[in-house]
């Protein structure tokens, strides 16, 4: 078995606001392959939903990882001392693999994975005949045992007791060459784990076919404004109105920290209050998660929390670390149960804030407030029956695009092509608005459905009127990534002198205030 | 020198939210002493402020640890290297020895003064040698700088030789010298306001009380209880996902919390405070120069994999931070600030403690105040923010008593420190939701904060003719309070506030912060 197939790499573009849209080294420098060394044990192969939906919509159900781009040679070093060891279970589905071998290996392609297919196969297929001969060794043990039990003749008993002893053409005894045989099925059980990893979600068949500038535009929403002068970035407006303070944040915190200051405060406030208000009218729950959870969560929703090239923030001494997104912890609330049909489909709304090392993002042309390590957001979430994730996909992105025309945004949605989707995108929406003072789109969301990837791994499940339990579907999307959106009204919003005017949804969530003004001194 | 001296082990009271008080055992159980290893060096010690208040009541310059109770043996391992220079005034220390040493006393701090001023007065005699030693290293190359004889010039060299050998070696002793001292004068504490109790816990005095326990006409229960009629919180999902004394807020407590924090910002920006949202991962070395100790065994502070930094416990570090090595103009002071911020805390050493729910949690969102000032203003300052705390606990309604903490229970930062403790019905006692701590210039000659006196015009020099205009600069006093710990005071809202029908009234001050919410009633189903 290569090695190369331990570290499939996966791109985290499911942790939304982190990528740089319009630029074909996107998936290069944004999103570094990372390593994927869960080592899982196969234990729930018994649960193949029967998809009501055509073959190759269907989800799969590997621990996947996508492979964009090929995996330097500096990951491949970070990555070989990090192998660890089974921590949890996934829920493979290596039956359902075997037997859409042509679909998964066409998926593989259009996503330019570099998951070995044949491998996993071959695994699977050794996995089995394994199991069949300890099996059938554990079927003569017994036999053997249950014979000594009744009345033997010495004689008789010495030949059943060297039959235990020389046991067929290997010399070894019965007892031996079973103990043999099941390790060797721990191990089979555990590569097999690791290669199909590397396999991707399948992918929505209206998924545009190809690279990044493949991604199909689905919506736009306004033009750009136009300016009849110079226009500020946020940065610079931010410095007048006395908004931010990224030198201070260098000094205690490094770069790429900063401290928002007088009423960049009320607007950040404003944004999740808005935000959080308007889907809660939607029907979602709000929560307010833990910002410090197990690996474990992390690695079972996709995101691979170690190596050099990690976006995650570790905590030292623990198994814990930092989030990237409320999607993790909103992900775990359900973990290891099984949900009575009729409270689904589950709709949270959770408030955080987020942290990310944005390792390899160095050289990035970035300024300001565009990629930090530190930021506020509300991220949506929806644990559905597997026929209705893609109609709440689509009112996913409904929701996002009402709440950015209500703040006057001009925007354009794009359903994002097959090599621009994370190992556990089903399929993703992105929201990429104008920045006039960056002079370019900026992703300030994105919405994905992730089918039972989460799920399987997570063991989020789901019982109707005592049929079998089936893996429910989860989604994600960005309701309000704080910073994004500030630098938007920030850049959008200003006038000639400076001020910039408050879209009206959020005066109320600041005191009615209507404008930015400059400040003659800092308070 | 004595190992135990690198370890004084300071309490961290002055991370606010963390005290269980009215316990005998309070110091020893919920604030386990934790090592101190900063080791720095002596760089600023010419500015030894000239203090118009009394000598006792001024603040030391010391980087300095209480140490409130027995340091155990596991701390003797994290010893550290010099990362930052602390402004320590040893010389203040020398002629105010009997103070200081009057100070560690009442705080029962482990700090030995003797060591310090033994290696003191050895610096000052190795410094004097070096100084000699570079004399006469000079006062040779001088020499050999002429004309000389073959056999002159040969005895110069080798003179020039063991001076430079003699001096190296005497430097040597000086760097090491000045490491131990600092090491040692860190664990003397801030010096103690002279109106604070002194003794330990049971010592401190009751400032104010205000109210009375709400009286039930019903059987009280508590905010865990209420939470899940209410379907508010998720402690066992966080068990799960995150560890114990994690929890998600659901439902209606997002708009609890978003509410007391939108409130508690409205109320202290109308005081004149900026509002700040602060970076909570900073570089270890900004923890330490607050006066809290990153590292160790027991420490409060979870560090990042990999890197110096660590996650804050308070927003008074990166709040602290914001001004670090820089010189202020008089004219810009005060500044007050009002940050909002996640802390983290690793509540080591707080198992056994009985604390259930929202009580002791390792996560949790908190608004805190922030001032820096002239030191002939910090007690009035003080004295400000603690009756900003109390405006707003009383516009809430609730029972609570502020106290002045008595000398043992400071940490080592506090001049002085009141707490509020505020009556939980449910918990059925009063807990800590609130503390104001004075630092005086503890925390500002650690972060090296300083500013220039405006005006200096009386006290010209005329002979000093217009360079003379600039004052020399002084550190600052920095001071912190609590405003809204969020979880905390959703104890005491959903414990005081309750119903017999298990709602929950919302005080009137949060409504408009909750859409005009009025109640929190029970669900029939979780959605």
């Amino acid at each position: 078995m290569g090695l190369h197939s331990y570290f499939g790499g996966a791109t985290i573009q499911t942790l939304k606001m982190a990528a740089v849209p319009a630029s074909a080294s996107y998936s290069r420098f944004v999103f570094s392959p990372i390593s994927r060394n869960l080592v899982a044990l196969d234990s729930f192969p018994r649960h193949s939903p029967s998809p009501p939906f055509p073959l190759l919509a269907r989800a799969l159900s590997m621990a996947a990882a996508v492979q964009t781009t090929p995996p330097s040679s500096e990951d491949i070093g970070t990555a070989t001392g990090s192998v660890g060891k089974p921590q949890w279970k996934a829920a493979i589905d290596f039956k359902w693999i075997r037997d859409n071998r042509e679909a998964v290996a066409e998926n593989i392609r259009k996503r330019k994975s570099k998951a070995s297919l044949e491998l996993v196969l071959e695994l699977y297929e050794k996995m089995l005949a394994v199991q069949k001969e300890v099996e059938r060794l554990r079927g003569e043990r017994n036999a053997v045992a249950n014979m000594m039990k009744g009345k033997l003749e010495p004689s008789e008993r010495q030949k059943f007791i060297e039959k235990v002893l020389n046991h067929s053409a290997s010399g070894k005894n019965l007892k031996e060459a079973l103990a043999s045989f099941e390790e060797d099925l721990v191990k089979l059980s555990d590569e097999l784990q690791q290669e199909a990893q590397s396999i991707p979600n399948m992918t929505h068949p209206d998924v545009p076919i190809g690279g990044e500038d493949s991604s199909a535009v689905r919506k736009k929403v306004g033009s750009p404004r136009e300016f009849s002068f110079s226009v500020k970035d946020h940065l610079q407006l931010g410095k007048e109105l006395d908004l931010f303070d990224f030198d201070a944040a260098a000094e205690v915190s490094g770069s790429k920290f900063y401290y928002l200051k007088n009423e960049a405060v009320l607007l950040e406030m404003a944004l999740v209050n808005w935000t959080l208000s308007q889907v809660m009218q939607k029907g979602f729950t709000p929560l307010i998660t833990p910002e410090i959870v197990r690996s474990s969560i992390v690695e079972k929703c996709g995101f691979q929390p170690r190596g050099d090239n990690t976006q995650v923030y570790s905590i030292e001494g623990s198994d814990q670390c930092l989030i990237g997104t409320a999607e993790i912890p909103v992900g775990g609330v359900h973990m290891d149960s099984i949900l009575a049909e009729t409270v689904l489909p589950l709709k949270y709304a959770a408030f955080s804030h987020c942290f990310r090392t944005e390792a390899g993002a160095a050289g990035l042309a970035t300024r300001g407030l565009y990629r930090v390590h530190q930021f506020s957001k509300v991220e949506m979430f929806v644990l559905c029956r597997p026929d209705e994730s893609d109609t709440y996909h689509e009112e996913l992105i409904t929701i996002e695009e009402d709440l950015f025309s209500s703040l006057g945004l001009h925007y354009k949605t794009l359903d994002m092509a097959s090599e621009d989707l994370g190992a556990p995108a089903y399929r993703k929406f992105d929201v990429e608005a104008w920045m006039p003072g960056l002079g370019r789109y900026g992703e300030i969301s994105s919405a994905s459905n992730c089918t039972d990837y989460q799920s399987r791994r997570l063991g989020i499940r789901y019982r109707g009127n005592l049929a079998p339990t089936k893996f429910v579907h989860t989604l994600n999307a960005t309701a309000c990534a704080v910073p994004r959106m500030m630098i938007c009204l920030l850049e959008n919003n200003q006038q000639e002198d400076g001020s910039v005017i408050i879209p009206e949804p959020l005066r109320p969530f600041m005191g009615g205030m209507e404008v930015l003004l400059a400040k003659h001194h800092t308070g």
